[in-house]
């Protein structure tokens, strides 16, 4: 059986030949742009990227993920350009070299979803903070994304300022996206801190009104950064150069801010 | 010993299962076309033996000599394997018809469709096997299983035929039909070594050799 | 259950108008579990033969692993895929991450310790002897291993079958090296994960019913096939 383990050997060989050929069309060309969920699933990009692609012939790959690991795929070299909603992160990204610099593209809102009793009474509150702590003293149940995302970093940043250390049984990190850590939200009764964009999208399927919106610190910037071909030789420059320049283009600022949900705007260009 | 022309000869063969000698032969001439009953008990050794000649089973030292050649196992042990064809005690049929379980081997040979399919009949016939060519092998009696198997050996004519205990558990008709099968095939010119724990001369054997403990008696 | 009878509905809506969007992605998800159960069986049962039949140090060991691995969290597989096939990896230079390639390589890892668990389960089944009557009887290795596939067909189809529902189903490697992209890497379950996030369950139900389907149309076809052979002894 000694033969056997040659023959074995073999087929690995032809196993990753057949692998590699199938593979290769690891197309070039290609702009890989990553990016939250909330830009993806309310619809936006969908409006955006066949707009670009189709005017320059430069197909686009969007890999929607959280605000953490885009942006970890941007250090990685795995992706050639970013648009993320994390302005600290995003700036540690261009500091930090793996990223050439950050414009700033739009902005939307964070607000606070809740049951519709409202038992920590935050309905009309004009800043988030002030919300927090109320939930935090009142027991109410709250959801947090607890993965690193955007609005989970934008939440931690809000806990700090207010110095307040969540934990208990009425905190409950789910660790999933905004969707359905709103659906989780839903079924528990819980508050819960949310872009106002997925919300919306949801809205029809929940019972979980917003109680706190157009807060003072509720803005929510997205910028723009394309990875540093100094650090990651085989990044598309061009393609990312080109799709930055068009992102800050009158029309695309026409799209963004024409894209309604349920007849709402959602996102606002930054002039 | 015997006039008959040597075919193999084996030498200082010993094998070894899970750190057990199980096999330890000082030396082993196979002539041509003679009968042999290689007779012990249970656990003595015979189906290793059996095995070591059909090339099935390599040992963990020994020398092999064909045509006065002396050779390293792994040269001998083509020649065994293109010159011998071993049966087990319970032969292995393949879940196809008795026809086809005759037809394979002889299908890796150069044969035309017509003069493989004329061979497979003419050697069905020899076994009384005819009336259940299309039958599934997996069907078959206890002794029309081992009758298919002698066949599907026989059409192949293998210069040297190992059977492993061939009448064991078989009801008397089938032994008796088995038995002159055997004898047949015996007298056809190509040596056959018969392992069995019974009496060696229900066999007429041209010569009985005993082993005991891996180990031949003389 | 308002919510789930209409659902259910426009799922079936969706589906015989012929929805582009989900036949597509239907269609990725078919191609990339079809290559990659094509290019990792031979390997598979090179192997099952290996561990069934070889005689060698570790072989115990390594049936001991190979068993212990069907188990294997496809996450994990993504996640250490990632790592060797992201651009800072190892294997960075192979460009294939985000690709089908990377998800063919994902699913074949995930379906090769199956595959050889339930081959080599259906080898041991057919005594040594088996084997010893093809090589004796003049049959080469590929020759005898050809045999002995076609006495264990049934074994090997199923093993085929379950090894297509592991990775057809699978989410979490494909969605971590694959990227969930449009049109390119998103596959039924990636798909599903993302419709249930956005909370448009019709979308996902009408997924999930195409691998239902299709899972129970496998299972039908080999029961029929074996059920044929059964009645023919």
């Amino acid at each position: 059986m000694i033969h056997s383990l040659r023959f074995l050997l073999f087929s690995l060989a032809i196993t990753l030949t057949l692998v590699m050929a199938s593979a290769n069309h690891a197309a070039d060309g290609i702009l890989r742009l990553a990016t939250t969920t909330s830009t993806e699933n309310s619809g936006l990009l969908a409006k955006l990227v066949p707009q670009f692609s189709d005017s320059r012939d430069i197909p686009v790959h969007v890999i929607a993920v959280g605000t953490g690991r885009a942006l970890n795929h941007a250090r990685n070299g795995d992706v050639d350009v970013v648009l993320v909603h994390a302005k600290n992160a995003e700036l540690d990204l261009v500091n930090s070299g793996f990223g050439i610099e950050r414009y700033e593209v739009m902005y939307n809102e964070f607000v606070i979803a809740g049951p519709e009793t409202d038992p920590a009474e935050i309905s009309g509150l004009s800043n988030l903070g002030t919300a927090f702590e109320k939930i935090a003293n009142s027991g109410a149940l709250f959801v947090s994304r607890g993965d690193d995302s955007g609005t989970h970093k934008k939440e931690r940043q809000i806990w700090d300022e207010v110095d307040i250390e969540p934990n208990g049984d009425w905190y409950k990190e789910v660790g999933l996206g905004m969707g359905r850590s709103l659906q989780i939200a839903d079924e528990l009764r819980a508050y819960i801190l949310t872009d106002k964009g997925t919300w919306l999208a949801l809205k029809r399927k929940l019972s979980l009104p917003v109680h706190v919106q157009g807060a003072s610190d509720g803005r929510n910037d997205y910028g723009i950064i394309a990875v540093n071909p100094e650090k990651h030789s085989h990044v598309n420059i061009e393609a990312a150069e080109q799709f930055i320049d068009w992102i800050q283009s009158d029309e695309a600022k026409a799209v963004i801010s024409g894209h309604k949900v349920e007849g709402e705007q959602l996102f606002y260009v930054i002039e | 010993m015997s006039n008959l022309p040597e075919f193999i000869t084996i030498q200082n063969v010993q094998k070894y299962i899970s750190n057990r000698m199980v096999l330890d032969i000082d030396e082993l001439v196979v002539y041509q076309s003679e009968c042999v009953v290689v007779h012990g008990p249970n656990g003595s050794g015979k189906s290793t033996l059996l095995k070591i000649l059909a090339g099935l089973m390599t040992p963990d030292s020994g020398v092999a000599t064909t045509n006065g050649v002396v050779r390293p196992w792994r040269q001998a042990i083509r020649e065994f394997r293109a010159n011998a064809v071993y049966l087990h005690q319970t032969p292995y049929l393949f879940d196809r018809s008795v026809e086809d379980n005759i037809a394979y081997g002889l299908r890796f040979r150069n044969r035309s469709q017509s003069v493989l399919f004329s061979e497979v009949q003419s050697a069905m016939e020899w076994a009384g096997l005819s009336h259940l060519a299309k039958r599934n092998a997996r069907d078959l009696s206890g002794g029309e299983k081992q009758r298919v198997a002698l066949t599907r050996a026989r059409i192949l004519e293998p210069k040297l035929l190992l059977l492993d205990e061939p009448t064991a558990a078989m009801d008397r008709k089938s032994r008796k039909q088995t038995f002159s099968l055997i004898r047949d095939l015996a007298s056809g010119g190509n040596a056959v070594y018969i392992a069995t724990h019974e009496a060696a001369d229900l066999y007429q054997p041209d010569r009985v050799i005993q082993l005991d403990y891996g180990k031949l008696v003389v | 259950m308002d919510g789930l009878i209409g659902a259910s509905a426009e799922a079936l809506r969706l589906l015989f108008t012929g929805d582009r969007e989900i036949w597509e992605i239907v269609a990725i998800s078919f191609s990339v579990s079809f290559r990659a159960i094509l290019y990792i069986v031979p390997l598979a049962i090179l192997s099952a033969f290996a561990l069934a039949y070889g005689n060698f140090p570790g072989r115990r060991v390594l049936i001991t692993i190979v068993n212990a691995l069907v188990a294997l969290p496809a996450v994990v597989v993504g996640l250490l895929l990632y790592m060797l096939l992201s651009s800072s990896g190892p294997f960075g230079g192979w460009r294939l991450l985000f690709t089908q390639g990377a998800m063919i390589i994902g699913q074949m890892i995930l379906a090769f310790p199956l595959l050889v668990a339930m081959i080599h389960v259906s080898l041991q089944g057919v005594d040594l002897s088996a084997w010893q009557t093809a090589r004796t009887l003049g049959a080469s290795i590929f020759r005898a291993m050809f045999t002995i596939m076609r006495e264990v067909r049934f074994g090997l189809i199923a093993a085929i079958v379950a090894g297509f529902g592991r990775v057809v189903s699978e989410v979490g490697c494909s969605i971590m090296v694959g990227g969930n992209i449009l049109h390119h890497t998103r596959n039924i379950p990636t798909a599903i994960a993302l419709e249930t996030s956005k909370g448009e369950f019709e979308q996902g139900i009408a997924l999930g019913a195409v691998l239902i389907t299709l899972a129970l149309a496998l299972n039908f076809a080999v029961a029929t096939v074996r059920g044929r052979d059964m009645a023919r002894h």
